[in-house]
């Protein structure tokens, strides 16, 4: 059977730390656009930590939540592509053609989770800044959208790994960039179609919700809400 | 001629010819003959040791073929080169085990910063100017080793200063014979977020002068006093891993966390349940916890041993700390200091701790010792679950602060005349009312050994810039986050891309030329000797059962990263101890007429800047910080019912002024913060700091008050009082996603 990825996301581990957002940057050669840019809301980032205040002083509760492409089933970013950049991988990806994209940003605008980036122009690396870049990745350029793939690169990588050892894939062999740096583990990723994977289980848990499942965007992306302290019942 | 070298000219001499007329200057570069075999496209991993923080966590450095701009024998061309692409955390490494946190993922930036000082350089112009012309490295070490000649010839007393970042290791006991050397010369390590409060607490409370490994994974309930725990306190990336196993790593069992503190914190943010607590009160609420527990015998007073006899009036149970006598100091309500000593006192183990502002009042030493009490009382020092104590040796302490070398200089009674500065910025990070500037500015010369021209190295005579840290070799050990005794080891991951030297290996040098006892003193021809030297000593004391001689444990130590005891080993805490003088509840001092400067001011460590020394990273500016999604600046925070009180906007540029200064910034509104406080990030507004962090934001130390913590020779970051009025439109840039677009005209978002 194919492989169906998806994460799963602890929001009572994450404590939004960042520390997945410059990971991300680092492995997918997101160029800084700047302070002037970024003022006009221009920055790219594949994947934020979002911050909400609940109540008012003393009373004051914070949440954090990460938000990334949620490589959603019924993805509303793929049918209004007119050039096919936007796809579905069999693999379930939201796939994004670099190549193809003449930049209308009808996806980005079609995503209710606002996790597609347009480059307003080409990126720029002040030397020697550009020796940093991954070569797996490909650097886009001036009017191309970019957004999350799960670090496709490092999926296909495992991939060719696996089949040259003629063997099957691990569960935990394969971590994109975020998971991989995330000091409290809060994020889980694996193969959904497996049942004994680590985010199958936890993704089927009682605990698993998804970010605005309402519209009906079927995303792959399970959020665990935050807990409470359940009191001396733990004693 | 070499094969090499003729190699050399018939590269030069092909590539001009093939491309002559082609416009792209980099087309025409010479080629260098690759120094390594690398095959391209194929990844190598090598170990690392992350020097962002005191941490000190393990580093796998991603490594592949590339093609770098490089100047060799004064020429530039480019080289095949192994580049370090991608930093992770080493997961055999004890302390992050494979985590990394944004700072440390940011590290490569540091190698590849288009304004790191690229080869030595003295300086032309008056002082400070940023005027310098390049030398040579044998003018540079002749330079430096005269003016050391000169001084050890004169033996006078003071002559040399030193101010370097926290050290550890053997690069530290190089810094260390040079110190020791020259008669009472001022040895400074410097750190504006130091540990020195809580280094002298634990010594006086538990025999050790270390910071605390805490066992969050384990532990059932954690109190923690303004210690930014998972962002910059100690050792974050251990204390995260932790904190998620306390939250959802044993099925069935989750812990609670309360954080006290008067501004919500990057940790406090994650609590379940938050309690701000006036300033300066952390030490006074721990006592009132302890009051109720022994009053209501859930632990007997004798629980606590060592540690309670330290304050006055314990084993009388505290009779001055009862809830209701303090709860208007502390700013908590009665029911609620009981209500939360009974719920750690019931859920074993229970540990407390104490960081950040809460120990940078004036009473922060105080404040610390009454939270170590209340930890002992609560039963888990050096147990599973509360606060172990690694077998690390105690960081030695010259006793030396910014503060005293200042004054010392300021007042004439030391005249250092070569002053030695290492990957330190103290004019940044010191309030100006230390005179920092002043004092540098007697000195008659300055070496500088740092990557960058910062406010500090900028006065520098000459400048010896050290390779990036994943060109060094390194060792490390790491004084706390593991109950494992660790000792890191590294060579380097890449050749140096510049004209750089290791400064370790330059003070070797120096020190030989020198000659003298300074140079028999150091008997290490390089670093990595010296490193290698110590891990034969560790092989004898350690390794004899992992390897069959100290060659192989040494060469498995560096493949793996570094030594580290297959079991925990920590050290026992020391519960008896004869009682010193007890300790007595003293109030905080607060810089500021209460009536003229209405707010106290709290400067907090920024996820991503740390203490400022990484504000010139691209990634760090363009990164939102977690809390307020600033990018590209500073901000104040303020209370959104003080706000209103006073007409204040989101994004109102608002001038903060203390009896020490005044600097301007945008307002933001946090609900998490205190009706009386404003809170600023450290990091930004640097006047000197490359392109990326120059003109950015403003310095929130620059306007403190120079007070210092009673007991402990540390500064009080977080005793200033300010007030506020608005003197404009700012400019403040959050991040919300792509959505909607700003238009260039908008002052602010």
């Amino acid at each position: 059977m194919a492989h169906n990825w998806g994460m799963v996301i602890d929001l009572d581990r994450c404590t939004g730390c960042e520390a997945c957002v410059v990971a991300c940057h680092a492995e997918n050669n997101i160029s800084t656009v700047g302070q002037e840019q970024a003022a006009r809301s221009r920055a790219k980032h594949w994947i934020r930590v979002e911050r909400y205040y609940e109540g008012e002083f003393p009373d004051v509760k914070v949440k954090f939540q990460p938000v990334l492409c949620q490589q959603c089933d019924a993805a509303p970013c793929e049918p209004v592509c007119p050039t096919f950049a936007s796809y579905h991988t069999s693999e379930g990806l939201n796939g994004q053609i670099y190549n193809r994209c003449i930049g209308t940003r009808y996806c980005a605008n079609a995503c209710p989770y606002n996790v597609r980036f347009f480059n307003f122009y080409n990126p720029v690396w002040d030397k020697p800044l550009n020796l940093q870049l991954n070569p797996d990745v490909s650097v886009r350029s001036v009017g191309v959208m970019e957004k999350c793939t799960f670090c496709v690169q490092r999926i296909k990588a495992g991939e060719i790994q696996a089949a040259a050892e003629k063997r099957e894939l691990k569960d935990g062999e394969i971590k994109p960039a975020c998971v991989q740096s995330c000091p409290t583990n809060a994020m889980v990723w694996g193969d959904l179609n497996d049942p004994e994977s680590e985010a199958s289980r936890l993704a089927n848990s009682s605990r698993a919700t998804k970010l605005l499942a309402e519209v009906g965007t079927r995303p792959k992306v399970t959020y665990l809400p935050r807990d409470s302290w359940h009191g001396t019942e733990n004693a | 001629m070499e094969r090499r070298d003729f190699l050399k000219i018939s590269a030069v001499a092909g590539a001009t010819a093939a491309l002559e007329g082609c416009g792209n200057p980099d087309h025409q570069l010479i080629r260098f003959i690759p120094e390594e075999d690398l095959i391209p496209g194929i990844a190598t991993w090598k170990p690392s040791v992350c020097t962002l923080c005191p941490a000190g966590c393990g580093l796998l450095v991603r490594v592949m073929q590339g093609e770098a701009e490089v100047v060799r024998d004064g020429r530039l061309g480019l080289l095949k080169m192994g580049l370090a692409k991608k930093l992770e955390g080493n997961p055999a490494h004890p302390i992050n085990q494979g985590k990394l946190c944004p700072r440390g993922q940011a590290g490569l930036q540091v190698t590849y910063h288009p304004d790191r000082l690229k080869g030595p350089l003295a300086r032309v112009g008056p002082r400070g100017s940023g005027q310098f012309r390049e030398v040579s490295w044998d003018d540079a070490i002749k330079q430096l080793t005269s003016q050391l000649a000169d001084l050890q010839a004169s033996n006078q007393e003071g002559g040399l200063a030193l101010i370097t970042s926290p050290l550890r290791g053997q690069k530290r006991a190089i810094f260390e014979v040079f110190a020791n050397h020259f008669k009472k010369s001022l040895f400074v390590e410097s750190a504006f977020l130091g540990d020195s409060v809580i280094r002298a607490a634990n010594a006086a409370s538990f025999g050790h002068a270390l910071p605390p490994t805490v066992d969050l994974g384990q532990s059932n309930y954690v109190l923690s006093f303004g210690a930014d725990f998972v962002g910059t306190w100690n050792s974050p990336v251990a204390q995260s891993i932790g904190f998620g196993e306390m939250r959802k790593g044993r099925p069935g069992q989750r812990a609670k966390f309360v954080q006290f503190e008067q501004r919500i914190s990057h940790t406090g943010a994650s609590a379940d349940e938050w309690v701000p607590v006036q300033p300066g009160m952390e030490g006074m609420l721990a006592l009132g916890l302890a009051h109720v527990i022994m009053t209501e015998k859930l632990r007997p007073a004798a629980a606590a041993g060592h540690a309670g006899s330290l304050i006055e009036g314990w084993s009388q149970g505290l009779p001055d700390y009862a809830p209701e006598r303090i709860a208007t100091q502390t700013g908590l309500q009665a029911e609620t200091i009981a209500r939360i000593a009974r719920e750690a006192a019931a859920h074993e183990p229970a540990v407390a701790i104490i960081g950040d502002a809460a120990t940078a009042h004036t009473n922060g030493y105080f404040s610390a010792l009454a939270v170590n009490a209340l930890s002992a009382l609560l039963g888990s020092v050096g147990k599973p679950g509360g606060i172990l104590f690694s077998s690390a040796p105690a960081a030695k302490e010259s006793g030396v602060s910014v503060e005293i070398l200042a004054s010392q200089i300021n007042s004439g009674a030391a005249a250092a005349k070569v002053l030695l500065l290492y990957n330190a910025n103290p004019v940044f990070s010191a309030p100006a009312a230390w005179g920092v500037r002043a004092a540098l500015d007697k000195i008659p010369f300055i070496a500088s050994f740092g990557s960058f021209l910062d406010e500090t190295s900028a006065l520098a005579d000459l400048i010896l810039p050290d390779h990036s840290p994943l060109e060094s070799w390194h060792d490390d050990a790491p004084p706390s986050g593991s109950a494992r005794t660790v000792m890191s080891v590294a060579p380097p991951a890449m050749h140096p891309l510049h004209n750089t030297r290791s400064t370790p290996d330059v003070l070797l040098d120096v020190a030989h030329q020198v000659g003298g006892a300074l140079g028999k003193a150091l008997p290490w021809k390089a670093y990595d000797e010296a490193i290698q030297a110590s891990f034969a000593a560790l092989y004898k004391e350690k390794g004899t059962k992992t390897a069959k001689d100290a060659d192989e444990f040494w060469t498995k130590a560096q493949e793996q990263g570094g030594w580290w005891s297959a079991e925990p080993n920590p050290a026992p805490v020391s519960t008896g101890g004869a009682p010193s003088a007890a300790a007595k509840a003293t109030a905080p001092q607060f810089d500021g007429d209460a009536n003229e400067y209405p707010f106290h001011f709290l400067p907090f460590a920024s996820q991503l800047f740390y203490d400022g020394s990484l504000a010139h990273l691209p990634w760090m500016q363009e990164a939102p910080d977690p809390l307020s999604t600033v990018m590209w600046g500073a901000w104040v925070e303020i209370n959104p019912k003080t706000a209103r009180k006073l007409s204040v906007q989101q994004g109102d540029l608002v001038e903060v002024a203390s009896p020490h200064g005044k600097l301007k910034a945008p307002a933001l509104i946090n609900p998490g913060i205190a009706p009386d406080a404003l809170a600023m990030p450290v990091g930004q507004g640097h006047e000197n700091f490359t392109r990326y962090a120059t003109g950015c934001g403003a310095n929130p130390i620059s306007i403190l008050s120079p007070l210092t913590v009673e007991g402990a020779n540390s500064f009080a970051w977080a005793a200033t009082r300010v007030k506020l009025s608005v003197v404009g439109r700012g400019k403040l840039i959050l991040f919300g996603g792509s959505l909607t677009e700003a238009s260039p005209e908008l002052e602010h978002r």
